[in-house]
């Protein structure tokens, strides 16, 4: 620990001396008088000033939280000898707070052991690295500061919040592994999908009576299997759009937890690319433990700018499965990711954009160069839509005040009457 | 007419006035070197009346040297409070009963050595000899203590 002097001791110092230098001077004991208790102060504080043995640990209930949810942490400390004043400073990384006071000022007798019991709350998601305290004691005159800092870092991880969302679209073609999605096919399944005449090989119970009763010859029921679909969240980390309050990569981000967590409850297989500055990929993969691995991986999602091109030929071809659906996040803003889509929709993916809408986040300008700017820009964005519709894309705008579901539903509707779009 | 002696009381109110005004600086721009300064105005003050109307011996000195130490001690705390660092309930108490303690033994002390001085009064060689091994331990004091800092400093 780092000891120094407090202003108290320099000031007591400097009046001790100048009122007894000052009583000589003057041969007036009355100054000396007037100087003396500071004198004693000095000399009895420092006597009794004594370093204290602190052992300071942090503990975290939990590694992982979601934002805006509070962990339960505390800070236990111990000493070999009384401090008057301990002050402990929890050093937080930006993005996580402390529900109440981050400082706290104990009282500690020799061989205390105190627990002080702190509440975190992350406010955005990320992989955040908590247990940074100053430490700062005291003794009784106050006199005398030991201060240090103290690394008792724990990692703790805060996953994105889950956006409403009880229906996720529906891949164009299905895989071959059991799941919820109705396939196109006829199988065997649950779903009614035609009849046809009996042939030698079909099951007994798969015949429909009624319908043999009205024909002359037996008919059997077809039916649609259930199968999974795999899914390709394509998240655009090229940039991002912030305010104070809004930032299209979180969006993005919470978006695909949530999307990822409702596919992987159907038993698909989901897979992610996060295609920018820094190119992260996750192999479509089934399960809890891949929802987990989806998660941490989007947690490690920031934006590193480049001027380097990307395309999509960097991208593992088994991180692209076939038939797969790729769902796009993008705030649609880098023309390097809107090629990218273009070259995937032209290599036969079965595409949806979901446009985590920046118009809120852009200011329209002051003067009416910038005003005629900002509405080119947004006759831009149009423009952009529509080319990517003519291709077959479906877009789901998402942005303040809409939610995911019914951006989602926009996009249903646009793929129930627009899949025959040919490229 | 406008005598000698309240143009002193005039200069001792401009220079109180100064003393209070380099202490409530120092608690509103929070800098603690204006707190001794504040002292040392009102001690200069006071030595200056001791000089000029040359008393015997002053018998409210100790008073004058618990009010010293408390006006410090007040005005330090008030600087330490500064910081926003939730304390446990009951330490203003404890603290305003040490500052308490404080005085009162400043009294005690300040009225232990008046009594000393003034047995020993009729010799002035005594006094001298008094402030000059004061003087001389308080140095010595703060010769100590820095000293015991570099040592801390250079173990840690």
């Amino acid at each position: 620990m780092t000891r120094r002097g407090s202003p108290r001791l320099e000031g007591y110092a400097i009046l001790a001396a100048i009122g007894l230098v000052a009583a000589l001077a003057l041969r007036r004991p009355e100054l000396a008088v007037a100087a003396a208790p500071f004198a004693l102060v000095l000399a009895i504080g420092l006597q009794l000033a004594r370093e204290p043995g602190l052992d300071v640990r942090f503990t975290v209930a939990g590694e992982r939280t979601v934002e805006g949810a509070d962990v339960e942490a505390e800070i236990v400390v111990r000493t070999e000898s009384s401090v008057d004043r301990l002050e402990l400073l929890l050093d937080l990384p930006k993005g996580v707070e402390v529900e109440g006071e981050d400082a706290v000022a104990v009282r500690l007798r020799t061989g205390e052991e105190r627990t002080i019991p702190v509440q975190l709350r992350c406010s955005r998601w990320g992989v955040y690295e908590v247990g940074m305290i100053e430490v700062r004691a005291r003794d009784l005159f106050r006199l005398v500061v030991w201060e240090t800092r103290l690394r008792r870092v724990h990692e703790l991880k805060a996953y994105p919040h889950s956006e409403t969302l009880t229906r996720v679209l529906d891949a164009a073609e299905t895989q071959a592994f059991t799941g919820s999605a109705v396939a196109r096919v006829k199988g065997d399944g649950i779903e009614y999908a035609d009849i046809r005449d009996y042939v030698p090989g079909d099951r007994l119970r798969s015949i429909n009576w009624r319908a043999s009763a009205r024909r002359t010859g037996l008919v059997v029921n077809e039916r649609h299997p259930d199968r999974n679909t795999d899914v390709v969240l394509f998240v655009d980390s090229f940039a991002d759009l912030r305010d104070g309050n809004r930032s299209t990569l979180d969006d993005a981000v919470r978006a695909s937890a949530t999307l990822a967590t409702r596919y992987l409850e159907r038993r698909d297989r989901v897979g992610l690319v996060s295609f920018g500055g820094i190119l992260r990929w996750l192999r479509p993969g089934l399960g809890p433990s891949q929802r987990f691995r989806l998660i941490e991986t989007l947690l490690e999602t920031g934006v590193a700018p480049t001027y380097i091109w990307r395309d999509v030929d960097l991208i593992p071809a088994r991180i692209l499965p076939p038939k797969a659906l790729v769902i796009a996040l993008t705030p649609l803003v880098d023309p390097r990711y809107v090629t990218t889509l273009q070259n995937l929709r032209a290599r036969g993916f079965d595409l949806v954009v979901v446009e985590i809408d920046p118009v809120g986040l852009v200011e329209a300008g002051r003067n009416e160069l910038e005003r005629l700017a900002y509405r080119l820009w947004l006759l831009d964005r149009e423009v952009l839509r529509s080319r990517l519709e003519r291709l077959g894309v479906g877009i789901a705008r998402w942005g303040d005040g809409v939610a995911l579901e019914s951006a989602l539903e926009e996009v249903r509707t646009y793929r129930r009457y627009a899949r025959v779009a040919r490229v | 007419m406008r005598t000698d002696e309240d143009a002193l009381v005039e200069v001792g109110f401009r220079v109180a006035a100064l003393a209070l005004l380099a202490l409530v600086g120092a608690l509103v721009l929070g800098w603690p070197s204006l707190v001794p300064a504040s002292l040392l105005l009102l001690g200069g003050l006071y030595g200056a009346r001791l000089a000029l109307d040359d008393p015997a011996l002053d018998g409210a000195s100790p008073f004058f040297a618990a009010g010293l130490l408390v006006t410090a001690e007040l005005g330090y705390w008030s600087l330490e409070e500064r910081e926003t660092v939730k304390a446990e309930p009951g330490e203003s108490f404890r603290r305003a009963a040490f500052v308490a303690l404080l005085a009162l033994g400043a009294l005690l002390v300040g009225s232990l050595l008046l009594a000393l001085t003034d047995g020993v009064r009729a010799g002035g060689l005594a006094v001298d000899l008094l402030g000059a091994i004061a003087a001389g331990a308080v140095l010595l004091v703060v010769v100590v203590a820095r000293r015991g800092r570099r040592d801390d400093t250079r173990a840690s």
